[in-house]
């Protein structure tokens, strides 16, 4: 059974590249470009892994990643944020925030595939 | 006390400066003092130093001998005493053990090197404001944030689907085509924001520009002497038709005039002023100002305003009654008279409860500091415990210039039971023998008040209202 990734990110060409990149990976891949589907795809609990943009239109990164860590059902979903916002505090503020990989753009496809599968493994299959 | 002492020892010489520009113009003493009139003897006291003189038959010299009243009277020593002054404390040279008992002594006999190092001090101090607001930018830009943020997206658009061309050789036609299109969409995008980051960062760059709107705005009215000829011109054609005699419905009236008529001259002044005017901010904060500036012109026409304010000897209220106009108009145009020995000079200060400077028009010779807080003895700063009441000050400063200030503190917030007031304060400034020609002449027995530019310029030793130590002992 192929893993499920759910992917927020609101840039239509970063979602081409990902989508190209997981799938190869053999993973199944969702998108959502904004903050509040985001949420709420993130919370019925049917992913693995959530990949998480910071900027995102109407709900940003942060706000997602509290509710998510919140929520008893879904708090422990591994999350990797993705953002172009990579100074040293936005770093920081993910971390506090219990991401579990803090990735800046520009990323490198290796890199990117890699934690993604390192992270899938910890969840159960 | 020092300075003190300085200012006298210009003094003095201030008839040595009249002897030998008049020798240099090849004029006799006679025939100077038939310029001026005055008697020969008389001439002959001045110019050995005999004699003081101040106020209008100083201007009258000045004029005849085509000389700078700030050159002959000392003003311009003046200030750059202060100058040297501050800089011989300034906390990094401490340890030079700068001879600050012979600032004079340097002026006086090298006086390029003191404006020269004057010059370096004041564009060592602006390199350095201009490093922390470039710095402040740097960090803190909304502009420069968004951009960086963007460009960063837009390069890992780019860089994952190269990597995805170059590195996965089994991609469909359909994917390859799919991804050359991406780095084509985003690399062009990429080109127009550093295109634009390029352009922000050369206009933040610019050698030479003022630091701030407000300072834009106040070098344009430097400039030009507080006096908007264009705009005189374009506003003196609205005035006469201006009969309403409510205060209110004439302003308004005057604004709609502007608004319809005079938007064009005021473009085009700013246009004349692009060297001065850079930023965008600066613009409309000029814009806003030459409208005002307008408005008073059509409310307050030039030549009658001169007349009616040399009968009403300049009393402030009297002509906002006789124009049907607020009180800061009334202020704003008497900068604007032109210089003539019998038209007194005149500053415009405003001020808000925070004791924030936030308007300074004309009178050079008042020097207030620009970076550090001024002196809480002003009327300026006393005004607001008594709103609405129009204060006069007889001012005397540790070089021993006199000014008559007038100030009156009015709201500007709206009125009602239990609303807060918010009270700014207006304030003319005039040197005290220019205040002989208005109504706030003082009576030589007046209470004349000490006060100073700021604590750290002023030598007065016992003033119980110090809160910094004075740079000159």
């Amino acid at each position: 059974m192929k893993k499920r990734i759910l992917l927020a990110e609101d840039e239509p060409n970063i979602v081409e590249s990902l989508r190209f990149l997981l799938e190869r990976a053999g993973f199944d891949l969702s998108v959502e470009n904004n903050g509040h589907k985001a949420l709420a795809a993130a919370l019925d609990g049917s992913f693995d892994l959530l990949i998480l943009d910071v900027m995102l239109p109407g709900i940003d990164g942060y706000e997602i990643l509290r509710q998510l860590r919140a929520d008893r059902s879904v708090h422990d979903m591994p999350v990797l944020m993705l953002t172009a916002k990579g100074q040293r505090e936005d770093r920081e503020r993910a971390m506090d925030g219990g991401v579990d990989v803090f990735m800046t753009k520009p990323f490198a496809n290796a890199e990117i595939v890699s934690a993604v599968r390192e992270l899938a493994q910890r969840t159960k299959p | 006390m020092e300075q003190r002492t300085e200012s006298n020892r210009d003094r003095s010489i201030v008839g040595t400066r009249i002897r030998r520009q008049r020798r240099e113009l090849g004029i006799s003493q006679t025939e100077l003092a038939r310029r001026v009139g005055i008697s020969a003897s008389y001439m002959n006291l001045i110019e050995w130093n005999k004699r003081q003189i101040a106020g209008s038959l100083l201007r009258k010299i000045a004029e005849s001998l085509d000389l700078d009243l700030a050159e002959l009277d000392g003003a311009a020593e003046n200030r750059l005493f202060d100058a040297l002054n501050e800089i011989a404390h300034l906390p990094s040279l401490a340890p030079l053990d700068i001879e600050d008992n012979q600032t004079g002594e340097l002026i006086g006999r090298f006086p390029g090197w003191a404006r020269g190092i004057a010059a370096l001090a004041r564009s060592e101090q602006e390199a350095t404001s201009l490093a922390q607001t470039l710095s402040d930018r740097l960090s803190n830009d909304p502009f420069l944030g968004e951009t960086v943020h963007r460009m960063l997206t837009r390069i890992a658009a780019v860089r994952s689907a190269a990597e995805i061309l170059t590195e996965y050789k089994d991609t469909t036609a359909e994917e390859r085509e799919r991804f050359y299109a991406i780095i084509d969409e985003e690399s062009r995008v990429l080109s127009d924001v550093g295109e634009a980051l390029a352009a922000y960062l050369d206009k933040v760059d610019e050698p030479n520009r003022t630091l701030t709107p407000l300072d834009e705005v106040e070098a344009l009215f430097d400039v030009n002497a507080n006096r908007f000829e264009d705009i005189e011109t374009a506003a003196s054609a609205f005035s006469q038709s201006l009969t309403d005699p409510h205060t209110v419905s004439r302003q308004s009236m005057a604004r709609a005039m502007v608004d319809e008529h005079l938007q064009p001259v005021i473009a085009a002044t700013i246009a004349q002023h692009v060297q001065i005017i850079e930023t965008s901010t600066a613009r409309v904060r000029a814009q806003r100002a030459l409208i005002d500036y307008a408005v008073g012109a059509i409310l307050m026409p030039l030549p009658a305003f001169q007349h009616q304010a040399e009968l009403l000897k300049y009393d402030v209220e009297a002509l906002a009654d006789a124009f049907s106009v607020d009180i800061d108009a009334v202020c704003q145009r008497l900068t604007a008279l032109p210089a003539s020995i019998s038209t007194p000079r005149f500053g415009y200060y405003r001020a808000n409860a925070a004791g924030a400077l936030i308007k300074q028009v004309g009178l050079d010779s008042l020097s207030i500091p620009r970076y550090a807080p001024a002196c809480p003895l002003w009327v300026l700063y006393r005004a607001q415990q008594s709103p609405e009441a129009v204060i006069r000050q007889r001012a005397i400063f540790p070089s021993g210039e006199r000014f008559v200030f007038v100030a009156r503190a009015r709201n500007t917030g709206p009125t009602g039971f239990g609303k807060p007031r918010q009270y700014v304060t207006d304030m003319i400034a005039m040197p005290e023998n220019d205040a002989r020609h208005t109504v706030y002449a003082p009576d030589p027995t007046a209470l004349v008040e000490e006060v100073g530019p700021s604590c750290r310029l002023c030598p007065r030793p016992n003033c119980v209202h110090r809160v910094e130590d004075p740079l000159a002992d």
